[in-house]
Protein backbone atom coordinates (compact mmCIF):
# COMPACT_ATOMS: atom_id res chain seq x y z
CA UNK A 1 0.00 0.00 0.00
CA UNK A 2 2.53 2.45 0.67
CA UNK A 3 4.73 1.31 -2.02
CA UNK A 4 1.31 2.08 -4.39
CA UNK A 5 1.05 5.49 -2.27
CA UNK A 6 4.82 6.33 -2.97
CA UNK A 7 4.12 5.58 -6.60
CA UNK A 8 1.48 8.10 -6.84
CA UNK A 9 3.62 10.83 -5.36
CA UNK A 10 6.09 9.93 -7.67
CA UNK A 11 3.93 10.50 -10.48
CA UNK A 12 3.17 13.58 -9.18
CA UNK A 13 6.53 14.96 -9.14
CA UNK A 14 7.59 13.43 -12.69
CA UNK A 15 4.38 15.59 -13.75
CA UNK A 16 6.10 18.80 -11.92
CA UNK A 17 9.09 17.82 -13.27
CA UNK A 18 8.37 17.75 -16.67
CA UNK A 19 6.63 20.98 -16.56
CA UNK A 20 9.89 22.49 -15.11
CA UNK A 21 11.59 21.16 -18.34
CA UNK A 22 9.91 23.23 -20.35
CA UNK A 23 6.65 21.76 -21.25
CA UNK A 24 3.85 23.92 -21.90
CA UNK A 25 0.57 23.15 -19.79
CA UNK A 26 -2.49 25.36 -18.11
CA UNK A 27 -0.89 24.55 -14.60
CA UNK A 28 0.18 28.49 -13.67
CA UNK A 29 2.51 29.18 -10.94
CA UNK A 30 2.17 32.28 -9.60
CA UNK A 31 -0.79 34.26 -7.57
CA UNK A 32 -4.28 32.54 -9.31
CA UNK A 33 -6.96 31.36 -7.36
CA UNK A 34 -6.89 28.15 -8.93
CA UNK A 35 -7.95 25.47 -6.18
CA UNK A 36 -5.36 22.78 -5.44
CA UNK A 37 -7.72 20.20 -6.81
CA UNK A 38 -7.82 22.20 -10.13
CA UNK A 39 -3.98 22.03 -10.18
CA UNK A 40 -3.69 17.79 -9.90
CA UNK A 41 -6.16 17.69 -12.53
CA UNK A 42 -4.50 20.01 -14.95
CA UNK A 43 -0.95 18.59 -14.05
CA UNK A 44 -1.90 15.13 -14.34
CA UNK A 45 -2.93 15.75 -18.05
CA UNK A 46 0.88 16.89 -18.09
CA UNK A 47 2.26 13.13 -18.85
CA UNK A 48 4.93 12.23 -21.14
CA UNK A 49 2.50 11.00 -23.80
CA UNK A 50 0.77 14.03 -24.06
CA UNK A 51 0.51 14.69 -27.67
CA UNK A 52 2.31 17.54 -29.71
CA UNK A 53 -1.47 18.88 -30.46
CA UNK A 54 -2.26 18.66 -26.85
CA UNK A 55 0.47 20.90 -26.23
CA UNK A 56 -0.11 23.76 -28.91
CA UNK A 57 -3.61 23.62 -27.67
CA UNK A 58 -2.25 24.41 -23.66
CA UNK A 59 0.16 26.94 -25.09
CA UNK A 60 -2.38 29.19 -27.10
CA UNK A 61 -4.62 29.10 -24.02
CA UNK A 62 -1.85 30.51 -21.84
CA UNK A 63 -1.52 34.10 -23.37
CA UNK A 64 -5.15 34.79 -23.16
CA UNK A 65 -5.17 33.98 -19.31
CA UNK A 66 -1.90 36.14 -18.97
CA UNK A 67 -3.43 38.95 -20.68
CA UNK A 68 -6.66 39.35 -18.48
CA UNK A 69 -4.23 39.42 -15.44
CA UNK A 70 -3.11 42.82 -14.35
CA UNK A 71 -0.11 44.36 -14.54
CA UNK A 72 1.35 44.24 -10.99
CA UNK A 73 4.96 45.49 -9.44
CA UNK A 74 7.48 43.02 -9.29
CA UNK A 75 7.43 41.63 -5.72
CA UNK A 76 11.18 42.69 -4.80
CA UNK A 77 12.42 40.76 -2.00
CA UNK A 78 14.78 41.95 0.32
CA UNK A 79 18.07 40.68 -0.77
CA UNK A 80 17.68 41.02 -4.43
CA UNK A 81 15.78 44.61 -4.35
CA UNK A 82 19.29 46.49 -4.99
CA UNK A 83 19.56 44.49 -8.04
CA UNK A 84 16.43 44.27 -9.64
CA UNK A 85 15.06 47.94 -9.15
CA UNK A 86 14.96 50.08 -12.28
CA UNK A 87 16.12 52.86 -11.34
CA UNK A 88 14.31 55.97 -12.85
CA UNK A 89 16.73 56.99 -15.37
CA UNK A 90 14.74 60.06 -16.42
CA UNK A 91 16.05 63.61 -17.41
CA UNK A 92 14.61 66.70 -17.87
CA UNK A 93 13.25 68.54 -20.50
CA UNK A 94 12.78 71.70 -20.13
CA UNK A 95 14.02 72.86 -24.58
CA UNK A 96 11.80 70.24 -25.69
CA UNK A 97 10.16 72.24 -28.77
CA UNK A 98 13.87 73.35 -29.48
CA UNK A 99 15.45 70.18 -29.02
CA UNK A 100 12.88 68.68 -31.30
CA UNK A 101 13.74 70.81 -33.98
CA UNK A 102 17.60 70.29 -33.83
CA UNK A 103 16.82 67.28 -33.50
CA UNK A 104 15.05 66.95 -36.39
CA UNK A 105 18.14 69.16 -38.38
CA UNK A 106 20.26 66.60 -37.34
CA UNK A 107 18.20 63.80 -38.45
CA UNK A 108 17.90 65.23 -42.12
CA UNK A 109 21.56 66.23 -42.05
CA UNK A 110 22.73 62.63 -41.12
CA UNK A 111 19.94 61.11 -44.27
CA UNK A 112 20.86 63.72 -46.64
CA UNK A 113 24.79 64.22 -45.76
CA UNK A 114 26.31 61.87 -43.83
CA UNK A 115 24.97 58.44 -44.46
CA UNK A 116 25.51 59.32 -47.94
CA UNK A 117 28.80 60.10 -47.59
CA UNK A 118 29.58 57.23 -45.60
CA UNK A 119 28.05 55.06 -48.02
CA UNK A 120 30.41 56.06 -50.85
CA UNK A 121 33.11 56.08 -47.97
CA UNK A 122 32.34 52.64 -47.15
CA UNK A 123 31.80 51.25 -51.10
CA UNK A 124 35.51 52.01 -51.71
CA UNK A 125 37.39 51.42 -48.47
CA UNK A 126 37.59 47.93 -46.84
CA UNK A 127 36.55 47.37 -43.56
CA UNK A 128 40.26 46.53 -42.11
CA UNK A 129 41.27 49.30 -43.27
CA UNK A 130 38.02 51.77 -42.04
CA UNK A 131 38.87 50.01 -38.28
CA UNK A 132 42.08 51.08 -38.39
CA UNK A 133 41.63 54.80 -39.28
CA UNK A 134 38.72 54.64 -36.07
CA UNK A 135 41.96 52.84 -33.72
CA UNK A 136 43.89 55.59 -35.18
CA UNK A 137 41.64 58.31 -34.20
CA UNK A 138 40.72 56.49 -30.91
CA UNK A 139 44.80 56.52 -30.05
CA UNK A 140 44.94 60.44 -30.37
CA UNK A 141 41.75 60.69 -28.59
CA UNK A 142 43.99 59.65 -25.66
CA UNK A 143 44.98 62.40 -23.73
CA UNK A 144 41.05 63.26 -22.51
CA UNK A 145 40.39 59.46 -21.37
CA UNK A 146 44.18 59.53 -19.77
CA UNK A 147 42.89 63.09 -17.89
CA UNK A 148 40.00 61.74 -17.01
CA UNK A 149 41.05 58.90 -15.14
CA UNK A 150 43.42 60.45 -12.88
CA UNK A 151 40.85 62.99 -12.57
CA UNK A 152 38.78 60.41 -11.01
CA UNK A 153 42.02 59.51 -9.05
CA UNK A 154 41.90 56.15 -10.90
CA UNK A 155 45.69 55.48 -11.35
CA UNK A 156 45.53 52.18 -12.36
CA UNK A 157 43.30 53.48 -15.55
CA UNK A 158 45.48 56.07 -16.35
CA UNK A 159 48.96 53.70 -16.52
CA UNK A 160 46.89 51.42 -18.63
CA UNK A 161 45.74 54.36 -20.75
CA UNK A 162 49.74 55.32 -21.06
CA UNK A 163 50.70 52.16 -21.48
CA UNK A 164 47.95 51.80 -24.41
CA UNK A 165 49.02 55.01 -25.91
CA UNK A 166 52.80 54.13 -26.27
CA UNK A 167 52.52 50.26 -26.91
CA UNK A 168 50.09 51.33 -29.96
CA UNK A 169 51.77 54.61 -31.08
CA UNK A 170 55.17 52.39 -31.14
CA UNK A 171 54.21 48.87 -32.38
CA UNK A 172 50.81 49.41 -33.98
CA UNK A 173 51.94 52.01 -36.15
CA UNK A 174 50.95 55.16 -35.16
CA UNK A 175 48.14 54.01 -33.73
CA UNK A 176 46.25 52.41 -36.84
CA UNK A 177 46.58 48.54 -34.95
CA UNK A 178 45.26 48.27 -31.33
CA UNK A 179 47.76 45.44 -30.27
CA UNK A 180 47.39 46.40 -26.74
CA UNK A 181 44.29 45.12 -26.30
CA UNK A 182 45.00 41.30 -27.48
CA UNK A 183 45.48 38.64 -25.29
CA UNK A 184 49.05 38.54 -24.37
CA UNK A 185 48.64 42.22 -23.34
CA UNK A 186 45.13 42.79 -22.19
CA UNK A 187 45.64 46.18 -21.79
CA UNK A 188 41.54 47.63 -22.54
CA UNK A 189 40.61 51.16 -23.25
CA UNK A 190 39.08 52.87 -20.40
CA UNK A 191 35.86 54.07 -21.28
CA UNK A 192 35.46 57.17 -19.89
CA UNK A 193 35.56 60.82 -20.71
CA UNK A 194 35.13 64.18 -18.94
CA UNK A 195 31.18 64.21 -18.78
CA UNK A 196 31.49 61.19 -16.49
CA UNK A 197 33.81 62.56 -14.18
CA UNK A 198 31.55 65.15 -13.20
CA UNK A 199 29.45 62.61 -13.08
CA UNK A 200 31.41 60.01 -11.01
CA UNK A 201 31.98 63.45 -8.69
CA UNK A 202 28.53 63.99 -7.92
CA UNK A 203 27.40 66.50 -10.65
CA UNK A 204 24.13 65.74 -11.99
CA UNK A 205 23.68 65.77 -15.27
CA UNK A 206 20.95 68.98 -15.63
CA UNK A 207 18.66 69.00 -18.47
CA UNK A 208 18.72 66.97 -22.52
CA UNK A 209 20.04 69.45 -25.06
CA UNK A 210 20.17 68.51 -28.72
CA UNK A 211 23.34 70.70 -30.17
CA UNK A 212 22.58 70.87 -34.29
CA UNK A 213 25.26 68.73 -35.87
CA UNK A 214 27.15 67.09 -32.12
CA UNK A 215 23.53 65.71 -31.29
CA UNK A 216 22.06 64.98 -27.84
CA UNK A 217 24.01 65.78 -24.96
CA UNK A 218 22.73 66.53 -21.22
CA UNK A 219 23.81 70.29 -19.88
CA UNK A 220 26.64 68.48 -17.98
CA UNK A 221 27.97 66.22 -20.77
CA UNK A 222 28.33 69.37 -22.89
CA UNK A 223 31.77 69.44 -21.28
CA UNK A 224 32.60 66.43 -23.51
CA UNK A 225 32.31 69.39 -26.55
CA UNK A 226 34.62 71.40 -24.52
CA UNK A 227 37.18 68.80 -23.82
CA UNK A 228 37.04 67.63 -26.82
CA UNK A 229 37.97 70.96 -27.98
CA UNK A 230 40.68 71.83 -26.10
CA UNK A 231 42.46 68.26 -25.44
CA UNK A 232 42.15 66.79 -29.04
CA UNK A 233 44.93 66.75 -30.90
CA UNK A 234 43.11 67.59 -34.21
CA UNK A 235 41.93 70.65 -32.92
CA UNK A 236 45.19 72.34 -32.91
CA UNK A 237 45.68 71.63 -36.96
CA UNK A 238 46.18 74.77 -39.05
CA UNK A 239 44.60 76.16 -40.46
CA UNK A 240 41.07 75.76 -38.75
CA UNK A 241 39.30 74.10 -42.11
CA UNK A 242 41.91 71.33 -42.02
CA UNK A 243 40.93 70.68 -38.67
CA UNK A 244 37.40 70.41 -39.32
CA UNK A 245 37.86 68.54 -42.25
CA UNK A 246 39.62 65.90 -40.52
CA UNK A 247 37.04 66.19 -37.93
CA UNK A 248 34.63 65.53 -40.84
CA UNK A 249 36.36 62.68 -41.79
CA UNK A 250 36.73 60.67 -38.34
CA UNK A 251 32.77 61.17 -38.43
CA UNK A 252 31.82 60.06 -41.73
CA UNK A 253 34.92 57.10 -41.24
CA UNK A 254 33.28 55.96 -37.97
CA UNK A 255 29.58 56.33 -39.45
CA UNK A 256 30.71 53.80 -42.30
CA UNK A 257 31.40 51.08 -39.53
CA UNK A 258 27.42 51.50 -37.67
CA UNK A 259 25.30 52.11 -41.05
CA UNK A 260 21.61 50.89 -40.35
CA UNK A 261 21.94 51.32 -36.64
CA UNK A 262 20.72 54.64 -36.31
CA UNK A 263 18.22 53.32 -38.61
CA UNK A 264 17.06 50.63 -36.83
CA UNK A 265 16.81 52.87 -33.68
CA UNK A 266 14.41 55.30 -35.27
CA UNK A 267 12.74 52.65 -36.88
CA UNK A 268 11.55 50.58 -34.10
CA UNK A 269 10.69 54.12 -32.43
CA UNK A 270 6.87 55.05 -31.64
CA UNK A 271 8.41 58.52 -31.24
CA UNK A 272 11.75 58.73 -32.39
CA UNK A 273 12.64 61.99 -30.38
CA UNK A 274 11.55 60.60 -27.29
CA UNK A 275 13.04 56.95 -27.96
CA UNK A 276 16.76 58.45 -28.50
CA UNK A 277 16.34 61.43 -25.58
CA UNK A 278 15.80 58.09 -22.99
CA UNK A 279 18.25 55.59 -24.73
CA UNK A 280 20.81 58.91 -23.97
CA UNK A 281 20.03 59.10 -20.60
CA UNK A 282 19.81 55.40 -19.85
CA UNK A 283 23.29 54.43 -21.50
CA UNK A 284 25.34 57.51 -19.78
CA UNK A 285 23.56 56.73 -16.18
CA UNK A 286 24.50 53.15 -16.78
CA UNK A 287 28.25 54.29 -17.89
CA UNK A 288 28.68 56.11 -14.65
CA UNK A 289 27.24 53.91 -12.57
CA UNK A 290 29.39 51.21 -13.95
CA UNK A 291 32.67 53.77 -13.33
CA UNK A 292 31.77 54.37 -9.61
CA UNK A 293 31.66 50.48 -9.42
CA UNK A 294 35.06 50.25 -10.77
CA UNK A 295 36.19 52.60 -8.46
CA UNK A 296 34.61 51.22 -5.28
CA UNK A 297 36.59 47.83 -6.32
CA UNK A 298 39.75 49.34 -6.56
CA UNK A 299 39.73 51.80 -3.58
CA UNK A 300 42.75 50.94 -1.27
CA UNK A 301 42.29 48.26 1.41
CA UNK A 302 40.32 50.44 3.59
CA UNK A 303 37.00 48.58 2.88
CA UNK A 304 38.49 44.99 2.27
CA UNK A 305 37.10 42.29 3.66
CA UNK A 306 33.67 43.62 3.76
CA UNK A 307 30.78 41.46 2.46
CA UNK A 308 29.50 44.06 0.68
CA UNK A 309 32.68 44.72 -0.94
CA UNK A 310 32.80 40.34 -1.90
CA UNK A 311 29.59 40.99 -3.62
CA UNK A 312 30.32 43.67 -5.59
CA UNK A 313 33.62 41.73 -6.96
CA UNK A 314 31.41 38.57 -7.47
CA UNK A 315 28.65 40.94 -9.63
CA UNK A 316 31.90 42.24 -11.80
CA UNK A 317 33.71 39.13 -12.79
CA UNK B 1 12.55 -3.65 2.24
CA UNK B 2 9.77 -1.84 0.71
CA UNK B 3 10.23 1.04 2.86
CA UNK B 4 13.77 1.41 1.75
CA UNK B 5 12.71 1.33 -1.77
CA UNK B 6 9.86 3.63 -1.04
CA UNK B 7 12.16 6.31 0.36
CA UNK B 8 14.59 5.70 -2.88
CA UNK B 9 11.77 6.68 -5.03
CA UNK B 10 11.25 9.32 -3.29
CA UNK B 11 14.72 10.56 -2.89
CA UNK B 12 15.17 9.97 -6.62
CA UNK B 13 12.38 11.62 -7.63
CA UNK B 14 12.99 14.85 -5.38
CA UNK B 15 16.94 14.83 -7.08
CA UNK B 16 15.48 14.94 -10.55
CA UNK B 17 13.06 17.37 -9.80
CA UNK B 18 15.17 19.78 -7.74
CA UNK B 19 17.61 19.75 -11.60
CA UNK B 20 15.96 22.54 -13.29
CA UNK B 21 16.45 25.01 -10.41
CA UNK B 22 20.41 24.99 -10.87
CA UNK B 23 21.20 28.25 -11.68
CA UNK B 24 22.41 28.23 -15.88
CA UNK B 25 19.14 26.89 -16.97
CA UNK B 26 18.34 30.47 -18.31
CA UNK B 27 21.22 31.11 -19.83
CA UNK B 28 21.01 27.66 -21.81
CA UNK B 29 17.61 28.74 -22.63
CA UNK B 30 18.45 31.53 -23.96
CA UNK B 31 21.84 30.38 -25.75
CA UNK B 32 20.03 27.47 -27.48
CA UNK B 33 17.30 30.32 -28.77
CA UNK B 34 20.18 32.36 -29.89
CA UNK B 35 22.21 29.18 -31.48
CA UNK B 36 18.80 28.68 -33.64
CA UNK B 37 18.84 31.91 -34.61
CA UNK B 38 22.24 31.83 -36.08
CA UNK B 39 21.63 28.14 -37.65
CA UNK B 40 18.84 29.87 -39.58
CA UNK B 41 20.80 33.12 -40.90
CA UNK B 42 24.27 30.88 -41.75
CA UNK B 43 22.17 28.01 -43.22
CA UNK B 44 23.52 28.07 -47.25
CA UNK B 45 20.22 26.30 -48.58
CA UNK B 46 18.76 29.69 -47.35
CA UNK B 47 20.88 31.89 -48.47
CA UNK B 48 19.13 33.12 -51.65
CA UNK B 49 17.35 36.47 -51.50
CA UNK B 50 13.98 34.63 -52.74
CA UNK B 51 14.36 32.61 -49.16
CA UNK B 52 14.09 35.55 -47.14
CA UNK B 53 10.28 34.81 -46.30
CA UNK B 54 11.16 31.31 -45.01
CA UNK B 55 13.99 32.64 -43.33
CA UNK B 56 12.10 34.73 -41.26
CA UNK B 57 9.15 32.34 -40.65
CA UNK B 58 11.81 30.24 -39.47
CA UNK B 59 12.81 33.06 -36.95
CA UNK B 60 9.51 33.69 -36.03
CA UNK B 61 9.35 30.50 -34.30
CA UNK B 62 12.34 30.39 -32.60
CA UNK B 63 10.92 33.95 -31.55
CA UNK B 64 7.85 33.23 -30.00
CA UNK B 65 9.31 30.24 -28.10
CA UNK B 66 12.16 32.64 -26.60
CA UNK B 67 10.11 35.93 -25.79
CA UNK B 68 7.01 36.45 -23.41
CA UNK B 69 5.39 39.30 -25.71
CA UNK B 70 2.88 39.60 -22.84
CA UNK B 71 5.11 39.98 -20.39
CA UNK B 72 6.87 42.69 -22.14
CA UNK B 73 3.44 44.64 -23.55
CA UNK B 74 2.55 44.77 -19.60
CA UNK B 75 5.96 46.06 -18.51
CA UNK B 76 6.14 48.80 -21.86
CA UNK B 77 2.80 49.99 -19.77
CA UNK B 78 3.21 49.34 -16.52
CA UNK B 79 -0.41 50.40 -14.71
CA UNK B 80 -1.30 51.80 -17.94
CA UNK B 81 -2.05 48.14 -19.07
CA UNK B 82 -4.83 47.72 -16.13
CA UNK B 83 -6.87 51.08 -17.86
CA UNK B 84 -6.33 48.77 -21.77
CA UNK B 85 -9.45 46.87 -22.02
CA UNK B 86 -9.13 43.06 -23.32
CA UNK B 87 -9.55 43.67 -26.43
CA UNK B 88 -7.26 46.85 -26.74
CA UNK B 89 -4.94 44.51 -24.55
CA UNK B 90 -4.93 41.71 -27.38
CA UNK B 91 -4.36 44.46 -29.70
CA UNK B 92 -1.87 46.21 -28.32
CA UNK B 93 0.40 42.71 -27.88
CA UNK B 94 -0.38 41.98 -31.68
CA UNK B 95 0.34 45.30 -33.16
CA UNK B 96 3.92 45.78 -30.67
CA UNK B 97 4.63 42.87 -31.71
CA UNK B 98 4.78 43.02 -35.47
CA UNK B 99 6.26 46.49 -35.04
CA UNK B 100 9.31 45.37 -33.52
CA UNK B 101 9.34 42.34 -36.53
CA UNK B 102 8.79 44.57 -39.07
CA UNK B 103 12.04 47.17 -37.61
CA UNK B 104 14.85 44.45 -35.98
CA UNK B 105 14.28 41.76 -38.70
CA UNK B 106 16.55 43.32 -41.50
CA UNK B 107 18.67 43.90 -38.78
CA UNK B 108 19.20 40.54 -37.78
CA UNK B 109 18.76 39.14 -41.55
CA UNK B 110 22.27 41.30 -42.08
CA UNK B 111 24.00 39.54 -39.39
CA UNK B 112 26.31 36.43 -40.73
CA UNK B 113 30.05 36.29 -39.26
CA UNK B 114 29.20 37.80 -36.25
CA UNK B 115 30.22 35.39 -33.39
CA UNK B 116 27.55 35.76 -30.07
CA UNK B 117 29.40 34.65 -26.45
CA UNK B 118 27.08 33.82 -23.71
CA UNK B 119 29.10 34.45 -20.54
CA UNK B 120 27.02 35.28 -17.22
CA UNK B 121 23.99 34.93 -15.43
CA UNK B 122 23.14 37.29 -12.70
CA UNK B 123 20.16 36.70 -10.72
CA UNK B 124 17.64 39.21 -10.10
CA UNK B 125 15.40 37.66 -8.03
CA UNK B 126 13.33 33.88 -7.81
CA UNK B 127 11.84 33.89 -11.06
CA UNK B 128 14.05 36.33 -12.80
CA UNK B 129 17.18 35.97 -14.22
CA UNK B 130 19.91 38.35 -16.42
CA UNK B 131 21.53 36.86 -18.92
CA UNK B 132 24.50 38.57 -20.36
CA UNK B 133 26.26 37.96 -23.80
CA UNK B 134 27.71 39.72 -26.46
CA UNK B 135 28.27 39.93 -29.99
CA UNK B 136 31.29 40.26 -31.40
CA UNK B 137 31.43 41.93 -34.78
CA UNK B 138 34.93 42.88 -37.13
CA UNK B 139 34.88 45.87 -35.52
CA UNK B 140 33.20 45.86 -32.27
CA UNK B 141 31.35 44.30 -29.34
CA UNK B 142 27.88 44.71 -28.71
CA UNK B 143 26.80 43.80 -25.19
CA UNK B 144 23.63 42.28 -24.97
CA UNK B 145 21.66 41.40 -21.80
CA UNK B 146 18.18 39.29 -21.50
CA UNK B 147 16.10 39.57 -18.45
CA UNK B 148 14.60 36.30 -18.13
CA UNK B 149 11.15 35.43 -16.21
CA UNK B 150 10.62 31.83 -15.22
CA UNK B 151 6.51 30.59 -15.88
CA UNK B 152 5.28 27.92 -16.11
CA UNK B 153 8.78 25.88 -15.48
CA UNK B 154 9.46 27.54 -19.08
CA UNK B 155 12.25 30.20 -18.88
CA UNK B 156 11.08 33.61 -21.38
CA UNK B 157 12.53 37.04 -22.37
CA UNK B 158 10.98 39.67 -21.09
CA UNK B 159 13.44 42.67 -21.92
CA UNK B 160 16.83 42.94 -24.00
CA UNK B 161 19.12 45.34 -22.74
CA UNK B 162 21.48 46.30 -25.84
CA UNK B 163 24.21 48.32 -24.84
CA UNK B 164 22.96 49.42 -21.55
CA UNK B 165 19.77 50.55 -22.84
CA UNK B 166 16.64 47.92 -21.41
CA UNK B 167 14.15 47.75 -24.40
CA UNK B 168 11.02 47.54 -21.83
CA UNK B 169 12.37 51.26 -20.31
CA UNK B 170 12.70 53.13 -23.64
CA UNK B 171 9.56 51.79 -24.77
CA UNK B 172 7.99 52.60 -20.95
CA UNK B 173 9.09 56.57 -21.84
CA UNK B 174 7.66 56.92 -25.08
CA UNK B 175 3.96 55.26 -24.01
CA UNK B 176 4.16 56.97 -20.74
CA UNK B 177 4.52 60.22 -22.74
CA UNK B 178 1.70 59.29 -24.97
CA UNK B 179 -0.45 57.96 -22.40
CA UNK B 180 -0.02 60.78 -20.18
CA UNK B 181 -1.93 63.11 -22.43
CA UNK B 182 -4.27 60.53 -24.21
CA UNK B 183 -6.39 57.45 -24.32
CA UNK B 184 -5.45 53.87 -24.99
CA UNK B 185 -7.33 54.27 -28.03
CA UNK B 186 -5.08 56.87 -29.32
CA UNK B 187 -2.01 55.20 -28.42
CA UNK B 188 -3.35 52.25 -31.04
CA UNK B 189 -4.38 54.08 -33.41
CA UNK B 190 -0.54 55.47 -33.43
CA UNK B 191 0.45 51.80 -33.75
CA UNK B 192 -1.66 50.90 -35.92
CA UNK B 193 -0.56 54.20 -38.33
CA UNK B 194 3.13 53.02 -37.72
CA UNK B 195 2.26 49.71 -38.78
CA UNK B 196 0.75 50.78 -42.05
CA UNK B 197 3.48 53.02 -43.32
CA UNK B 198 5.17 49.73 -43.72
Amino acid sequence: MKFYLSMIVCVFVLCAQGLAYGQETSFTVGPQDESVSQQIVSSAKATPDLTSEDQSKTASNNPTDELSEDYHEDEILEEYAAKIKEEKVEIADPLEPLNRVFHEFNDKLYFWALKPVAQGYKAVVPEPARVSVKNFFSNLAFPARFLSCLLQADFSGAATEAGRFTINTLWGIGGLMDPSSGKELNLQKQDTDLGQTLGVWGVGQGFYIVWPVFGPYSFRDTVILAGDYFIYPVSYINPWYASWGVRAYEEVNATSLRIGDYEALKDAAIDPYVAFRDAYAQYRFKKIKARKTKLTLSAPAAQQGKPADAELLNKEN
Amino acid sequence: MKKQLTGLIIIWALLIFSLPAFAGVALDTAQKSVNGVLDVLRDPKLKPASATELKKEKLRVIYKNMFDEVEFSKRTLTRNWNTFSPAQRTEFVTLFEQILENSYADKILSYTNEKVEFYKENKLSDTQVEVQSKIITSSKEIPIFYRMILKDGKWKVYDVVIENVSLVQNYRTQFNDILAKDKPEKLLETLRKKLNKK
